[in-house]
């Protein structure tokens, strides 16, 4: 069983760390907490208790969340995109290593560095993709070429794309200057959410060649976990080392 | 003959080590970019909106929290001591209460292996103290944990739902007596066993301990009201009833079972009440304990979708090449009936569920034998809980069955031992198998009742 666990190292890789388990929890906590509201404004805002509070207050109290569900949505592929790569860095990727283990180690590093490979090309295919994809909302051009970045290619803008129902926010004001020719935007353009896409596998790809120098050195022995509850077993076996 | 290359593929990737979700996508991308024309930025697209474009899937996320929030020592503890209350006096009373509380956890918690830990890591120690052997207590334990996928609500259960379009509610409700009657032929065959070798049975405790315990564990057990109900009232949808769960999990561990947040004390002590404390009730939200749980659960669910993303982009490349189709119309040719063709099924899935996370391979063998069973007049739903029941078996058929990894982590035994602990009630799974495929009612019922005649028919 691969169960080492990840300790980072120094205080740089210490911060790092806590700040990706930060984000983490605070994508997840949000996700959970816009549909619980979702609901909660559908059942009791709109209910008797809901218009007599309104009546007592004066105030107006929305009948639904409108952004709401597209909103969890952008936040659950946030939170997947943003954590592949941070899940490299853990070795938290399922993976199968009943056969990987039937070899001496010698032969298991050999096999580590090819998947390691494998690993490394599946990021570097998929980076070209999250920039070609990401780019015209962006304003800026796609590469060109079916497999590798060949330079780049006129490409149509696609700034003006804006997302179905999430308000335009203040703060990315600056953009209807430098991507949509001055023009308002009515809602949240797509360039932001659709950045998460280059981010996140930029991060993927960087854990991975982290990972392949790793098993290069002999540092790490692979780069998945045979199953989804190891830690929760670790602290088992801590546990029970501890009773008996 | 592509396709054949493709899974070589896959599977030569999987066996040399690379994760579960990259070797999809790698194969997936290679054979995307060699035979079409489709674009690296499409595919990324695919990508981003496996969780974007997935209403239903993002159910996921927000079960796991539940789970997560529930899975704290302190409920696995609770369940238990209800469990012994009610079923401990019987001859192998210990692990017949182990099952139970398997059963009534795996109605908190989506995943099997989540379920032999919590459950496991108690009983199996405290069934060697009573003098049953290892190898009984680790069989038991690492066969009921399966449970977790097939009653409600599952993981498992909302991919196929996503995959095939069928509705999530209605394999919820139709998980409900498979998983009562796996449980029960369990705990049947315990009590044959027991009766034979004269296992040690426990003391009848009352009927003040049964309500008593009964009083405590129900906070957690409420859970399953909260989203069976829910649902089936009509009051929320399957993403929202797991949300709702999910915020009444944090609340129950914080401010009713108080074994973590804010109020929480270091073993032994009694925790604090939220009149010593009222602060907590802001605190909550920003405690360390809070932030692991969510961070936890965040991990599982970027570990599963990762690979149902990778999945999706696979199942793009099926659909786009007409395999289903292909498939099934040979088969059709070959003049397959329907129960040649569920053992087909079968076995494609307990060859796949050795290899394979089963959300993942879910996502990829759903869409291919989806059609078929259409055309042979299959009910969807059905079709849905032999293939959970199958990612059962395949969690503890050796050489690589997940509940097997976890149950020699928790009973400190080796894969071999636990493998022949594990046979004989893998028996009784495999009895079970054959009465679900080849007697559908026992799916099809509950929601046929609660929701009338299923409307995706041939």
């Amino acid at each position: 069983m691969a169960g080492h666990r990840y300790e980072p190292g120094g205080p740089i890789g210490e911060a790092v760390h806590g700040f990706e388990q930060t984000v983490i929890a605070l994508l997840l906590g949000l996700m959970t907490l816009v549909t619980f509201a979702s609901v909660v404004v559908r059942y009791v805002f709109n209910s008797a208790i809901g218009r007599g509070i309104e009546n007592l207050l004066g105030i107006y109290l929305p009948d639904t969340i409108l952004w709401g569900q597209e909103v969890v949505l952008i936040l659950f592929a946030w939170l997947v995109l943003f954590g592949i790569g941070y899940c490299v860095k853990i070795t938290a990727h399922l993976g199968v290593d009943a056969v990987i283990n039937l070899f001496v180690p010698s032969t298991r590093r050999i096999f580590a560095l090819l998947a390691a490979l494998a690993c490394l090309a599946y990021a570097l295919l998929l980076m070209k993709g999250a920039w070609d994809y990401w780019a015209p909302f962006g304003g800026f051009d796609r590469t060109a070429g079916h497999w590798f970045p060949t330079g780049f290619e006129q490409t149509r803008d696609q700034a003006w794309y804006i997302t179905d129902q999430v308000p335009m926010l203040g703060i990315f004001g600056w953009l209807e200057g430098a991507i949509n020719q001055g023009e308002e935007y009515e809602k949240l353009p797509r360039v932001i959410p659709y950045i998460i896409l280059p981010i996140g596998v930029l991060l993927l790809l960087v854990r991975f060649i982290q990972a392949t120098i790793g098993v290069y050195r002999g540092e790490r022995e692979s780069l998945i976990a045979s199953h989804e509850a190891e830690d929760a077993l670790d602290d088992a076996a801590i546990t029970t080392k501890q009773e008996g | 003959m592509d396709v054949l290359f493709l899974f070589t593929m896959v599977i030569g990737l999987l066996l040399i080590g690379v994760p579960i979700a990259v070797s999809l996508g790698l194969s997936s991308i290679i054979f995307l970019l060699v035979l079409s024309d489709t674009s690296l930025a499409s595919i990324a697209q695919s990508l981003y909106q496996a969780m974007a474009g997935h209403y239903t899937l993002l159910a996921i996320p927000f079960f796991v929290l539940a789970s997560s929030f529930m899975s704290t020592g302190g409920v696995a503890r609770r369940i238990i001591r209800f469990s012994i209350a009610c079923v401990g006096h019987l001859p192998g009373g210990l692990a017949i209460a182990g099952v139970f509380a398997c059963m009534m956890f795996a109605a908190l918690s989506g995943s099997s292996p989540a379920t032999v830990v919590a459950i496991g890591s108690i009983v199996i120690a405290g069934m060697r103290q009573v003098g049953y052997t290892k190898d009984f207590a680790a069989g038991v334990i690492c066969n009921a944990g399966t449970l977790g996928i097939l009653i409600p609500p599952s993981i498992v259960m909302v991919v196929y739902a996503s995959a095939t379009d069928v509705s999530v509610g209605r394999m919820f409700l139709a998980g409900v007596i498979p998983g009562l009657l796996a449980g029960g032929m369990l705990m049947v065959t315990i009590l044959g066993i027991a009766i034979v070798k004269n296992l040690p049975k426990g003391d009848w405790l009352g009927w003040g301990e049964v309500f008593a315990s009964a009083r405590d564990a129900g906070w957690g057990l409420f859970l399953i009201v909260i989203i069976l109900g829910g649902i089936y009232g009509g009051i929320f949808t399957p993403t929202e009833a797991a949300a709702v769960a999910a915020i009444y999990a944090f609340f129950i561990s914080s401010f009713v079972y108080r074994d973590m947040g804010p109020l929480a004390t270091a073993e032994g002590g009694r925790n604090l009440t939220l009149l010593n404390k009222p602060i907590a009730l802001v605190t909550a939200f920003f405690h360390r304990d809070t932030r692991n749980t969510l961070y936890e659960a965040g991990k599982l669910t970027i570990m599963l979708m990762f690979i149902i993303a990778n999945a999706l982009i696979l199942k793009h490349v099926l659909t786009e090449q007409q395999i289903p189709q292909q498939i099934a119309s040979s088969m059709l040719a070959a003049g397959f009936g329907p129960i040649m063709f569920l053992v087909i099924v079968n076995v494609i899935l307990l060859i796949g569920g050795q290899f394979m996370e089963p959300s993942g391979l879910i996502v990829i063998v759903a869409p291919l034998v989806f059609p078929i069973a259409i055309q042979l007049g299959i009910d969807p739903i059905h079709l849905g809980i032999i293939m959970v029941v199958n990612m059962e078996i395949g969690m503890i058929t050796p050489p690589v069955g997940l509940n097997l990894f976890v149950t020699s982590g928790v009973a400190g035994m080796s894969m071999m031992a636990v493998v022949r602990a594990a046979l004989p009630f893998l028996a009784v799974l495999f009895v079970f198998l054959i009465l679900i495929t080849y007697v559908p009612i026992i799916s099809t019922f509950l929601p046929t009742y609660f929701m009338g005649p299923e409307i995706i028919t041939n």
